[in-house]
Protein backbone atom coordinates (compact mmCIF):
# COMPACT_ATOMS: atom_id res chain seq x y z
CA UNK A 1 0.00 0.00 0.00
CA UNK A 2 1.37 3.76 -0.72
CA UNK A 3 0.53 6.64 1.31
CA UNK A 4 -1.85 9.10 -0.13
CA UNK A 5 -2.74 11.48 2.41
CA UNK A 6 -5.74 13.73 2.49
CA UNK A 7 -4.59 17.35 2.75
CA UNK A 8 -3.89 16.97 -0.58
CA UNK A 9 -5.62 16.39 -4.35
CA UNK A 10 -3.98 14.56 -7.24
CA UNK A 11 -3.72 14.12 -10.67
CA UNK A 12 -3.85 11.08 -12.99
CA UNK A 13 -0.27 12.33 -13.77
CA UNK A 14 0.34 11.15 -10.46
CA UNK A 15 1.30 14.70 -9.09
CA UNK A 16 -0.09 16.25 -5.92
CA UNK A 17 -1.21 19.81 -4.78
CA UNK A 18 -1.89 20.47 -1.06
CA UNK A 19 -5.41 22.17 -0.32
CA UNK A 20 -4.68 24.48 2.40
CA UNK A 21 -4.52 27.60 0.69
CA UNK A 22 -1.82 29.39 -1.17
CA UNK A 23 0.96 28.86 -1.11
CA UNK A 24 0.10 25.45 -2.62
CA UNK A 25 2.71 22.65 -2.48
CA UNK A 26 3.40 20.62 -5.74
CA UNK A 27 5.46 17.51 -6.11
CA UNK A 28 4.85 13.32 -6.70
CA UNK A 29 2.77 10.82 -4.88
CA UNK A 30 4.55 7.81 -3.05
CA UNK A 31 3.03 5.49 -6.07
CA UNK A 32 4.93 7.53 -8.40
CA UNK A 33 8.35 7.73 -6.81
CA UNK A 34 8.02 4.32 -6.33
CA UNK A 35 7.15 3.54 -9.74
CA UNK A 36 10.23 5.86 -11.20
CA UNK A 37 13.04 3.93 -8.87
CA UNK A 38 15.76 6.29 -7.82
CA UNK A 39 15.42 9.05 -8.58
CA UNK A 40 19.00 11.12 -9.78
CA UNK A 41 17.80 14.08 -11.09
CA UNK A 42 14.96 16.81 -11.16
CA UNK A 43 14.49 19.61 -13.36
CA UNK A 44 12.11 22.69 -12.56
CA UNK A 45 11.39 26.29 -13.30
CA UNK A 46 12.62 29.21 -11.18
CA UNK A 47 10.67 31.19 -8.37
CA UNK A 48 8.44 33.73 -10.49
CA UNK A 49 8.00 31.07 -13.65
CA UNK A 50 4.19 31.05 -14.30
CA UNK A 51 2.82 27.19 -14.51
CA UNK A 52 -0.27 26.11 -16.02
CA UNK A 53 -2.56 23.35 -14.85
CA UNK A 54 -2.08 19.74 -17.19
CA UNK A 55 1.15 21.71 -18.69
CA UNK A 56 4.77 20.42 -18.17
CA UNK A 57 6.76 22.39 -15.53
CA UNK A 58 9.72 19.58 -15.01
CA UNK A 59 11.28 16.79 -15.49
CA UNK A 60 12.29 14.02 -13.17
CA UNK A 61 14.95 11.32 -14.14
CA UNK A 62 15.49 8.02 -12.31
CA UNK A 63 17.92 5.32 -13.16
CA UNK A 64 15.42 4.02 -15.68
CA UNK A 65 12.96 6.99 -17.08
CA UNK A 66 12.97 10.54 -17.40
CA UNK A 67 9.32 11.36 -16.72
CA UNK A 68 7.81 14.87 -17.57
CA UNK A 69 5.97 16.69 -14.62
CA UNK A 70 2.47 18.33 -14.99
CA UNK A 71 1.78 20.56 -12.84
CA UNK A 72 -1.93 20.12 -10.92
CA UNK A 73 -2.77 23.86 -10.46
CA UNK A 74 -1.98 27.00 -12.25
CA UNK A 75 0.31 30.11 -10.73
CA UNK A 76 3.36 31.47 -9.91
CA UNK A 77 6.32 29.88 -8.55
CA UNK A 78 6.81 31.14 -5.14
CA UNK A 79 9.93 28.81 -4.33
CA UNK A 80 11.60 25.84 -5.44
CA UNK A 81 12.77 23.13 -3.61
CA UNK A 82 16.26 23.85 -3.95
CA UNK A 83 17.16 20.74 -1.44
CA UNK A 84 16.41 18.32 -4.87
CA UNK A 85 18.98 19.00 -6.93
CA UNK A 86 22.03 18.28 -4.51
CA UNK A 87 19.24 15.41 -2.94
CA UNK A 88 17.36 14.41 -5.55
CA UNK A 89 16.36 11.34 -3.08
CA UNK A 90 14.63 13.22 -1.32
CA UNK A 91 11.53 12.89 -3.63
CA UNK A 92 12.18 8.73 -2.96
CA UNK A 93 12.65 9.18 0.88
CA UNK A 94 9.51 11.78 1.52
CA UNK A 95 7.83 12.40 -1.68
CA UNK A 96 5.32 14.51 0.72
CA UNK A 97 7.30 16.69 3.07
CA UNK A 98 11.03 17.01 1.76
CA UNK A 99 10.53 15.93 -1.13
CA UNK A 100 8.45 18.87 -2.03
CA UNK A 101 9.15 20.32 -5.54
CA UNK A 102 7.61 23.64 -5.72
CA UNK A 103 5.24 26.15 -3.74
CA UNK A 104 2.90 28.02 -6.06
CA UNK A 105 1.29 31.33 -5.32
CA UNK A 106 -2.43 32.67 -6.63
CA UNK A 107 -4.03 29.31 -7.33
CA UNK A 108 -7.80 29.52 -8.14
CA UNK A 109 -9.83 27.40 -6.44
CA UNK A 110 -11.82 25.90 -9.11
CA UNK A 111 -8.41 24.26 -9.89
CA UNK A 112 -8.87 21.43 -7.35
CA UNK A 113 -12.27 20.55 -8.94
CA UNK A 114 -10.93 18.59 -11.41
CA UNK A 115 -8.16 16.67 -9.16
CA UNK A 116 -8.91 13.46 -7.49
CA UNK A 117 -9.79 13.21 -3.76
CA UNK A 118 -7.09 10.72 -1.72
CA UNK A 119 -9.56 8.35 -1.94
CA UNK A 120 -10.01 8.62 -5.43
CA UNK A 121 -6.43 8.38 -6.06
CA UNK A 122 -5.22 5.34 -4.51
CA UNK A 123 -8.38 3.56 -5.56
CA UNK A 124 -6.64 4.38 -9.07
CA UNK A 125 -3.74 3.33 -7.94
CA UNK A 126 -4.16 -0.18 -6.10
CA UNK B 1 23.99 -23.85 -36.13
CA UNK B 2 25.03 -27.61 -36.51
CA UNK B 3 28.01 -28.83 -38.59
CA UNK B 4 25.65 -30.56 -40.71
CA UNK B 5 23.98 -27.56 -40.52
CA UNK B 6 27.25 -25.87 -42.11
CA UNK B 7 28.41 -28.50 -44.51
CA UNK B 8 24.71 -27.96 -46.44
CA UNK B 9 25.55 -24.68 -47.03
CA UNK B 10 25.68 -24.98 -50.87
CA UNK B 11 23.74 -22.00 -52.18
CA UNK B 12 26.98 -19.95 -52.87
CA UNK B 13 25.91 -17.21 -50.06
CA UNK B 14 28.35 -17.72 -47.57
CA UNK B 15 27.21 -14.56 -45.44
CA UNK B 16 23.48 -15.65 -45.22
CA UNK B 17 22.59 -17.02 -41.42
CA UNK B 18 20.22 -19.61 -42.77
CA UNK B 19 20.92 -23.17 -44.96
CA UNK B 20 18.33 -23.70 -47.01
CA UNK B 21 16.70 -26.64 -45.07
CA UNK B 22 16.86 -24.92 -41.95
CA UNK B 23 14.68 -21.99 -43.79
CA UNK B 24 12.23 -25.18 -45.01
CA UNK B 25 12.62 -26.82 -41.28
CA UNK B 26 11.29 -23.23 -39.96
CA UNK B 27 8.31 -22.61 -42.88
CA UNK B 28 7.00 -26.05 -42.07
CA UNK B 29 6.97 -25.30 -38.62
CA UNK B 30 5.24 -22.07 -38.78
CA UNK B 31 2.75 -23.47 -41.88
CA UNK B 32 3.75 -21.49 -44.61
CA UNK B 33 5.17 -22.48 -48.22
CA UNK B 34 7.72 -19.93 -48.65
CA UNK B 35 9.19 -16.54 -47.51
CA UNK B 36 7.08 -14.46 -49.48
CA UNK B 37 4.01 -15.31 -47.52
CA UNK B 38 5.68 -13.99 -44.41
CA UNK B 39 5.79 -10.52 -45.81
CA UNK B 40 3.41 -8.19 -46.85
CA UNK B 41 4.66 -5.83 -49.37
CA UNK B 42 2.42 -3.63 -51.72
CA UNK B 43 3.04 -4.76 -55.93
CA UNK B 44 3.94 -0.60 -56.48
CA UNK B 45 6.74 -0.86 -54.01
CA UNK B 46 8.67 -4.02 -55.14
CA UNK B 47 10.95 -4.31 -57.29
CA UNK B 48 10.66 -6.67 -59.75
CA UNK B 49 12.94 -5.92 -62.68
CA UNK B 50 16.95 -7.75 -62.71
CA UNK B 51 19.21 -5.99 -60.71
CA UNK B 52 21.93 -6.10 -63.82
CA UNK B 53 24.76 -7.34 -61.04
CA UNK B 54 26.69 -10.23 -62.81
CA UNK B 55 28.44 -12.52 -60.54
CA UNK B 56 32.40 -12.78 -61.30
CA UNK B 57 34.74 -13.87 -58.89
CA UNK B 58 36.82 -12.28 -56.90
CA UNK B 59 40.03 -11.41 -59.83
CA UNK B 60 37.94 -10.13 -62.11
CA UNK B 61 36.16 -8.01 -59.96
CA UNK B 62 39.28 -6.68 -58.05
CA UNK B 63 40.72 -6.07 -61.49
CA UNK B 64 37.93 -3.85 -62.80
CA UNK B 65 37.86 -1.85 -59.72
CA UNK B 66 41.68 -1.04 -60.31
CA UNK B 67 40.68 0.36 -63.69
CA UNK B 68 38.09 2.09 -62.38
CA UNK B 69 40.00 3.30 -59.81
CA UNK B 70 43.37 4.41 -62.15
CA UNK B 71 41.15 6.59 -63.97
CA UNK B 72 41.35 8.98 -61.19
CA UNK B 73 43.72 11.91 -61.54
CA UNK B 74 46.55 11.65 -59.12
CA UNK B 75 47.01 15.47 -57.90
CA UNK B 76 48.99 16.72 -54.94
CA UNK B 77 45.71 18.29 -52.64
CA UNK B 78 46.13 21.66 -51.58
CA UNK B 79 42.40 21.66 -50.47
CA UNK B 80 41.18 22.61 -47.01
CA UNK B 81 37.75 24.53 -46.11
CA UNK B 82 36.93 22.23 -43.11
CA UNK B 83 38.51 19.19 -44.12
CA UNK B 84 42.14 18.92 -43.17
CA UNK B 85 44.70 15.76 -44.19
CA UNK B 86 47.48 15.44 -41.71
CA UNK B 87 50.14 12.39 -42.10
CA UNK B 88 48.25 9.66 -39.94
CA UNK B 89 51.13 7.43 -38.21
CA UNK B 90 51.10 3.48 -39.17
CA UNK B 91 50.38 3.31 -35.34
CA UNK B 92 47.30 4.05 -35.87
CA UNK B 93 46.45 1.74 -38.62
CA UNK B 94 47.86 -0.72 -36.76
CA UNK B 95 45.79 -0.52 -33.83
CA UNK B 96 42.88 0.26 -34.98
CA UNK B 97 42.37 -2.51 -37.08
CA UNK B 98 42.57 -5.05 -34.71
CA UNK B 99 39.44 -7.54 -34.56
CA UNK B 100 38.64 -6.27 -30.92
CA UNK B 101 38.26 -2.83 -31.95
CA UNK B 102 36.99 -3.02 -35.74
CA UNK B 103 34.41 -5.53 -35.35
CA UNK B 104 33.33 -4.01 -32.23
CA UNK B 105 30.14 -2.59 -32.62
CA UNK B 106 28.01 -0.19 -29.97
CA UNK B 107 29.02 -0.72 -26.42
CA UNK B 108 25.17 -1.35 -24.80
CA UNK B 109 26.90 -4.25 -22.51
CA UNK B 110 29.45 -3.00 -20.29
CA UNK B 111 30.49 -6.32 -19.24
CA UNK B 112 32.01 -7.37 -22.74
CA UNK B 113 33.24 -3.86 -23.99
CA UNK B 114 35.76 -2.56 -21.56
CA UNK B 115 38.13 -2.23 -23.93
CA UNK B 116 36.51 0.04 -26.23
CA UNK B 117 34.70 1.80 -23.55
CA UNK B 118 37.93 2.82 -22.07
CA UNK B 119 39.31 4.24 -25.25
CA UNK B 120 35.96 6.10 -25.59
CA UNK B 121 36.92 7.84 -22.36
CA UNK B 122 39.95 8.67 -23.08
CA UNK B 123 39.13 10.56 -26.14
CA UNK B 124 36.25 12.23 -24.18
CA UNK B 125 39.18 13.06 -21.89
CA UNK B 126 41.53 14.12 -24.64
CA UNK B 127 38.64 16.86 -26.01
CA UNK B 128 37.59 17.65 -22.39
CA UNK B 129 41.29 18.74 -21.86
CA UNK B 130 41.89 20.25 -25.20
CA UNK B 131 38.77 22.69 -25.08
CA UNK B 132 38.74 23.19 -21.49
CA UNK B 133 35.20 22.07 -21.04
CA UNK B 134 34.32 19.57 -18.79
CA UNK B 135 31.89 17.10 -21.40
CA UNK B 136 32.70 15.78 -24.52
CA UNK B 137 30.55 13.30 -25.52
CA UNK B 138 32.05 10.55 -27.94
CA UNK B 139 31.75 12.27 -31.26
CA UNK B 140 28.54 13.53 -33.61
CA UNK B 141 29.06 12.79 -37.74
CA UNK B 142 30.87 15.20 -38.33
CA UNK B 143 31.92 19.37 -37.33
CA UNK B 144 28.19 20.55 -39.13
CA UNK B 145 25.87 18.30 -37.04
CA UNK B 146 27.75 19.40 -33.88
CA UNK B 147 26.56 22.67 -34.74
CA UNK B 148 22.73 21.89 -35.45
CA UNK B 149 23.02 20.11 -32.23
CA UNK B 150 24.47 22.95 -30.59
CA UNK B 151 21.84 25.34 -31.29
CA UNK B 152 19.15 22.77 -30.11
CA UNK B 153 21.27 22.64 -27.23
CA UNK B 154 20.71 26.42 -26.72
CA UNK B 155 17.08 26.01 -27.36
CA UNK B 156 16.61 23.97 -24.62
CA UNK B 157 18.40 25.38 -21.33
CA UNK B 158 16.50 27.44 -19.53
CA UNK B 159 18.61 30.46 -18.68
CA UNK B 160 18.32 30.89 -22.59
CA UNK B 161 15.30 32.79 -23.92
CA UNK B 162 16.34 34.13 -27.29
CA UNK B 163 15.92 31.57 -30.39
CA UNK B 164 17.92 33.45 -33.40
CA UNK B 165 21.35 31.83 -33.90
CA UNK B 166 23.50 33.99 -35.46
CA UNK B 167 26.02 32.59 -37.47
CA UNK B 168 28.86 34.43 -39.37
CA UNK B 169 28.81 35.75 -42.96
CA UNK B 170 31.86 33.05 -44.21
CA UNK B 171 30.79 29.72 -42.97
CA UNK B 172 30.99 26.81 -44.75
CA UNK B 173 27.72 26.65 -47.01
CA UNK B 174 27.30 23.27 -45.84
CA UNK B 175 27.19 23.92 -42.49
CA UNK B 176 24.94 26.73 -42.87
CA UNK B 177 22.58 23.90 -45.04
CA UNK B 178 22.83 21.27 -42.20
CA UNK B 179 22.15 24.38 -39.29
CA UNK B 180 19.08 25.36 -41.28
CA UNK B 181 17.52 21.46 -41.37
CA UNK B 182 18.48 20.90 -37.69
CA UNK B 183 16.36 23.85 -36.53
CA UNK B 184 13.64 23.01 -38.97
CA UNK B 185 10.58 22.46 -36.92
CA UNK B 186 11.47 24.74 -33.97
CA UNK B 187 11.65 27.96 -32.56
CA UNK B 188 14.95 28.78 -33.83
CA UNK B 189 15.98 30.59 -36.53
CA UNK B 190 19.28 31.44 -38.39
CA UNK B 191 20.95 35.03 -39.19
CA UNK B 192 24.09 35.82 -40.50
CA UNK B 193 26.20 38.57 -39.23
CA UNK B 194 29.27 40.52 -40.72
CA UNK B 195 33.21 39.71 -41.03
CA UNK B 196 35.55 42.34 -41.83
CA UNK B 197 39.02 41.20 -43.40
CA UNK B 198 38.02 37.66 -42.95
CA UNK B 199 37.32 37.93 -39.38
CA UNK B 200 34.31 38.63 -37.22
CA UNK B 201 33.22 42.34 -37.15
CA UNK B 202 32.89 42.34 -33.12
CA UNK B 203 30.91 45.99 -33.13
CA UNK B 204 28.30 44.82 -36.01
CA UNK B 205 27.71 41.44 -33.61
CA UNK B 206 27.61 43.40 -30.73
CA UNK B 207 24.93 45.48 -32.45
CA UNK B 208 23.00 42.41 -33.96
CA UNK B 209 23.06 40.49 -30.40
CA UNK B 210 20.37 40.72 -28.30
CA UNK B 211 17.16 39.28 -26.04
CA UNK B 212 15.78 37.46 -29.02
CA UNK B 213 19.43 35.74 -29.38
CA UNK B 214 19.97 32.11 -28.67
CA UNK B 215 23.25 31.28 -30.08
CA UNK B 216 26.14 33.26 -31.53
CA UNK B 217 28.99 31.09 -33.22
CA UNK B 218 32.42 31.90 -34.41
CA UNK B 219 35.08 29.62 -35.94
CA UNK B 220 38.58 29.51 -35.12
CA UNK B 221 40.24 29.39 -37.69
CA UNK B 222 37.66 30.24 -40.05
CA UNK B 223 36.79 28.55 -43.18
CA UNK B 224 39.20 30.79 -45.11
CA UNK B 225 41.64 29.91 -42.47
CA UNK B 226 41.92 33.19 -40.76
CA UNK B 227 42.56 32.93 -36.56
CA UNK B 228 40.31 34.84 -35.15
CA UNK B 229 41.92 37.31 -32.56
CA UNK B 230 38.81 38.85 -30.52
CA UNK B 231 37.27 35.79 -29.17
CA UNK B 232 37.06 36.81 -25.79
CA UNK B 233 35.22 39.80 -27.10
CA UNK B 234 32.56 37.61 -29.16
CA UNK B 235 32.22 35.49 -25.54
CA UNK B 236 31.24 38.55 -23.35
CA UNK B 237 28.78 40.03 -26.61
CA UNK B 238 26.83 36.70 -26.09
CA UNK B 239 27.07 36.37 -22.54
CA UNK B 240 25.38 40.10 -22.43
CA UNK B 241 23.01 38.89 -24.70
CA UNK B 242 22.30 36.27 -22.74
CA UNK B 243 22.97 33.82 -25.25
CA UNK B 244 25.36 30.86 -25.53
CA UNK B 245 28.59 30.99 -27.33
CA UNK B 246 29.33 27.65 -29.70
CA UNK B 247 33.35 27.67 -30.92
CA UNK B 248 33.86 25.72 -33.96
CA UNK B 249 37.69 24.51 -34.23
CA UNK B 250 39.24 21.37 -34.80
CA UNK B 251 41.82 19.10 -33.52
CA UNK B 252 45.01 20.78 -34.14
CA UNK B 253 43.99 24.55 -33.77
CA UNK B 254 43.27 23.42 -30.42
CA UNK B 255 46.56 22.49 -30.09
CA UNK B 256 47.89 25.91 -30.52
CA UNK B 257 44.65 28.52 -30.84
CA UNK B 258 43.37 29.89 -27.62
CA UNK B 259 41.63 27.59 -25.42
CA UNK B 260 37.76 27.94 -25.86
CA UNK B 261 36.99 27.89 -22.34
CA UNK B 262 38.97 30.62 -21.53
CA UNK B 263 37.06 33.03 -24.38
CA UNK B 264 33.96 32.18 -22.56
CA UNK B 265 33.19 29.28 -25.02
CA UNK B 266 30.01 27.45 -23.60
CA UNK B 267 29.92 24.66 -26.52
CA UNK B 268 32.76 23.92 -28.54
CA UNK B 269 32.01 21.94 -31.66
CA UNK B 270 34.24 20.94 -34.87
CA UNK B 271 36.42 17.93 -37.35
CA UNK B 272 38.17 16.02 -34.55
CA UNK B 273 39.15 13.77 -37.97
CA UNK B 274 41.70 16.30 -38.77
CA UNK B 275 43.81 13.41 -36.39
CA UNK B 276 43.13 9.87 -36.87
CA UNK B 277 41.74 9.97 -40.52
CA UNK B 278 43.44 10.13 -43.66
CA UNK B 279 41.37 12.13 -46.44
CA UNK B 280 38.15 10.58 -46.28
CA UNK B 281 35.65 12.12 -48.31
CA UNK B 282 32.84 12.61 -46.49
CA UNK B 283 33.53 10.74 -43.47
CA UNK B 284 34.02 13.30 -39.77
CA UNK B 285 34.28 12.95 -36.67
CA UNK B 286 32.51 15.80 -34.93
CA UNK B 287 33.37 16.90 -31.43
CA UNK B 288 31.55 18.10 -28.78
CA UNK B 289 32.19 19.49 -25.78
CA UNK B 290 30.57 22.02 -23.38
CA UNK B 291 30.06 23.31 -19.58
CA UNK B 292 28.89 20.81 -16.39
CA UNK B 293 25.46 22.81 -16.10
CA UNK B 294 24.64 21.49 -19.78
CA UNK B 295 24.61 17.86 -18.80
CA UNK B 296 21.44 16.49 -19.44
CA UNK B 297 21.29 18.31 -22.54
CA UNK B 298 24.45 16.94 -24.51
CA UNK B 299 23.42 15.09 -27.79
CA UNK B 300 24.51 11.69 -28.09
CA UNK B 301 26.86 8.92 -26.57
CA UNK B 302 28.47 9.56 -22.83
CA UNK B 303 30.76 6.77 -21.75
CA UNK B 304 31.50 7.31 -17.67
CA UNK B 305 34.00 6.03 -15.41
CA UNK B 306 32.34 3.88 -12.41
CA UNK B 307 34.00 1.48 -10.29
CA UNK B 308 32.49 -2.12 -9.91
CA UNK B 309 31.56 -4.47 -6.71
CA UNK B 310 35.32 -4.85 -6.09
CA UNK B 311 36.57 -1.14 -6.40
CA UNK B 312 37.95 -1.33 -9.46
CA UNK B 313 37.90 1.20 -12.18
CA UNK B 314 35.12 0.48 -14.88
CA UNK B 315 33.40 2.14 -17.83
CA UNK B 316 29.69 2.19 -18.95
CA UNK B 317 27.21 4.42 -21.46
CA UNK B 318 25.99 6.83 -18.98
CA UNK B 319 22.98 9.21 -18.46
CA UNK B 320 21.34 7.73 -21.35
CA UNK B 321 18.09 8.61 -20.24
CA UNK B 322 18.46 11.64 -22.50
CA UNK B 323 18.94 9.44 -25.47
CA UNK B 324 15.65 8.17 -27.85
CA UNK B 325 16.17 4.53 -26.95
CA UNK B 326 15.02 5.48 -23.34
CA UNK B 327 13.30 8.87 -23.90
CA UNK B 328 11.75 8.36 -27.26
CA UNK B 329 10.57 11.75 -28.99
CA UNK B 330 11.31 13.86 -25.80
CA UNK B 331 15.37 12.84 -26.15
CA UNK B 332 17.63 15.48 -26.35
CA UNK B 333 18.56 14.58 -30.39
CA UNK B 334 17.66 11.98 -32.82
CA UNK B 335 21.07 10.62 -32.90
CA UNK B 336 21.70 7.54 -31.37
CA UNK B 337 24.81 6.71 -32.92
CA UNK B 338 28.44 8.04 -32.82
CA UNK B 339 31.34 7.32 -34.70
CA UNK B 340 33.32 4.81 -32.20
CA UNK B 341 36.15 3.69 -34.22
CA UNK B 342 37.13 7.06 -35.99
CA UNK B 343 37.10 8.40 -32.64
CA UNK B 344 39.17 5.49 -31.30
CA UNK B 345 41.88 6.83 -34.16
CA UNK B 346 41.84 9.98 -33.13
CA UNK B 347 42.73 9.43 -29.58
CA UNK B 348 45.44 7.58 -30.66
CA UNK B 349 46.32 10.06 -33.37
CA UNK B 350 46.14 12.81 -29.81
CA UNK B 351 48.30 10.50 -27.58
CA UNK B 352 50.68 9.00 -30.57
CA UNK B 353 51.42 13.15 -31.03
CA UNK B 354 51.24 14.22 -27.29
CA UNK B 355 51.23 18.22 -25.95
CA UNK B 356 54.20 18.87 -27.70
CA UNK B 357 53.90 16.59 -30.32
CA UNK B 358 50.27 18.49 -31.41
CA UNK B 359 51.81 22.10 -30.62
CA UNK B 360 54.79 21.47 -33.05
CA UNK B 361 52.12 20.10 -35.75
CA UNK B 362 50.05 23.16 -35.16
CA UNK B 363 52.44 25.71 -35.32
CA UNK B 364 53.73 24.13 -38.85
CA UNK B 365 50.39 24.64 -39.94
CA UNK B 366 51.14 28.66 -38.92
CA UNK B 367 54.25 28.62 -40.49
CA UNK B 368 54.30 26.85 -43.55
CA UNK B 369 51.32 29.37 -44.71
CA UNK B 370 52.59 32.14 -43.98
CA UNK B 371 55.79 31.41 -45.46
CA UNK B 372 53.67 29.93 -48.34
CA UNK B 373 51.46 32.95 -49.25
CA UNK B 374 54.52 34.99 -48.72
CA UNK B 375 56.29 32.88 -51.67
CA UNK B 376 52.86 33.39 -53.77
CA UNK B 377 52.89 37.01 -52.93
CA UNK B 378 56.11 37.75 -54.54
CA UNK B 379 54.67 36.50 -57.93
CA UNK B 380 53.74 39.37 -60.29
CA UNK B 381 49.88 39.67 -60.67
CA UNK B 382 49.53 37.74 -57.22
CA UNK B 383 48.80 39.16 -54.13
CA UNK B 384 48.47 36.39 -50.96
CA UNK B 385 46.95 36.23 -48.65
CA UNK B 386 43.77 38.56 -49.27
CA UNK B 387 43.19 39.07 -45.18
CA UNK B 388 45.34 40.68 -43.57
CA UNK B 389 45.37 37.90 -40.34
CA UNK B 390 47.35 35.34 -39.39
CA UNK B 391 46.20 31.94 -41.07
CA UNK B 392 46.45 28.42 -40.02
CA UNK B 393 46.93 25.68 -42.74
CA UNK B 394 45.03 27.81 -44.97
CA UNK B 395 44.82 31.63 -46.78
CA UNK B 396 42.96 33.45 -50.19
CA UNK B 397 44.71 34.65 -52.89
CA UNK B 398 43.92 37.52 -55.50
CA UNK B 399 45.07 36.75 -58.85
CA UNK B 400 44.96 39.43 -61.59
CA UNK B 401 43.96 37.11 -64.06
CA UNK B 402 41.17 34.69 -64.36
CA UNK B 403 41.19 31.90 -60.60
CA UNK B 404 39.36 29.25 -62.59
CA UNK B 405 41.78 29.72 -65.84
CA UNK B 406 44.86 29.54 -63.37
CA UNK B 407 42.91 26.50 -61.39
CA UNK B 408 43.04 24.57 -64.27
CA UNK B 409 46.88 24.98 -65.61
CA UNK B 410 47.85 23.78 -61.76
CA UNK B 411 45.50 20.88 -62.25
CA UNK B 412 47.26 19.80 -65.49
CA UNK B 413 50.67 20.35 -63.74
CA UNK B 414 49.25 17.75 -61.11
CA UNK B 415 47.86 20.23 -58.13
CA UNK B 416 44.70 21.04 -56.85
CA UNK B 417 42.73 23.98 -55.41
CA UNK B 418 40.11 25.36 -54.12
CA UNK B 419 38.44 28.04 -56.95
CA UNK B 420 36.82 30.87 -54.66
CA UNK B 421 35.54 33.09 -57.54
CA UNK B 422 37.02 34.91 -60.65
CA UNK B 423 39.90 36.69 -58.90
CA UNK B 424 40.38 34.57 -56.06
CA UNK B 425 41.86 30.78 -54.90
CA UNK B 426 42.48 29.28 -51.71
CA UNK B 427 44.94 26.64 -50.53
CA UNK B 428 45.68 24.75 -47.51
CA UNK B 429 48.78 23.19 -46.71
CA UNK B 430 49.92 20.82 -44.14
CA UNK B 431 52.81 18.44 -43.07
CA UNK B 432 51.48 16.08 -45.77
CA UNK B 433 51.89 19.01 -48.79
CA UNK B 434 54.41 21.09 -46.99
CA UNK B 435 57.06 19.56 -49.45
CA UNK B 436 55.31 20.20 -52.60
CA UNK B 437 54.77 23.90 -52.21
CA UNK B 438 58.34 24.68 -53.61
CA UNK B 439 56.82 22.97 -56.62
CA UNK B 440 53.35 24.38 -56.77
CA UNK B 441 54.96 28.10 -56.69
CA UNK B 442 56.62 27.23 -59.51
CA UNK B 443 53.66 26.14 -61.67
CA UNK B 444 51.91 28.89 -60.46
CA UNK B 445 54.49 31.21 -61.70
CA UNK B 446 53.91 29.32 -65.05
CA UNK B 447 50.39 29.57 -64.83
CA UNK B 448 50.34 33.21 -64.58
Amino acid sequence: MFETPDDRKYQDSHEYATTGGDPVRVGISDFAQDELGDVVFVELPEAGDEVSQGEGFGVVESIKAVSDLYAPVSGTVAEVNDALFDQPELVNDSPYDEGWMLKVDGVDDADFEGLLSAEEYSEQTE
Amino acid sequence: MTDAGRHERDDGTPYAPHTPAETAAMLDAVGVDSEAELFDVPSEVRFEDDLGIDARGERELRAELSSMLARNDDLTEFLGRDHHTHYVPSVVDDLSQRAEFLTSYTQYQPEITQGFLQALFEYQSLIAELTGLPVANCSMYDAASGLGEAARLAGRVRSVSGTRVLVPEVLHENKRAVLRNYVDGTDLTVATYPMTDGTVDVDALSGLADEETALVYAENPTVRGTIEEGLSEVGAIADEAGALFCLGTDTVALGLLEEPASVGADVVVGEADALGLPTAYGMGLGLFATRESFLRQVPGRLVGAAEDEGGKRTYTLTLQTREQHIRKERATSNICTNQAWVALRTAMHLAWLGPDGLADLANQCVREAAALADRLDGLRGVAAPVHDRHHFREFQIRTDQPARAIAGDLESDGFAVHVVDDHRLQVCVTDVNAARTDALVDAFEEAI
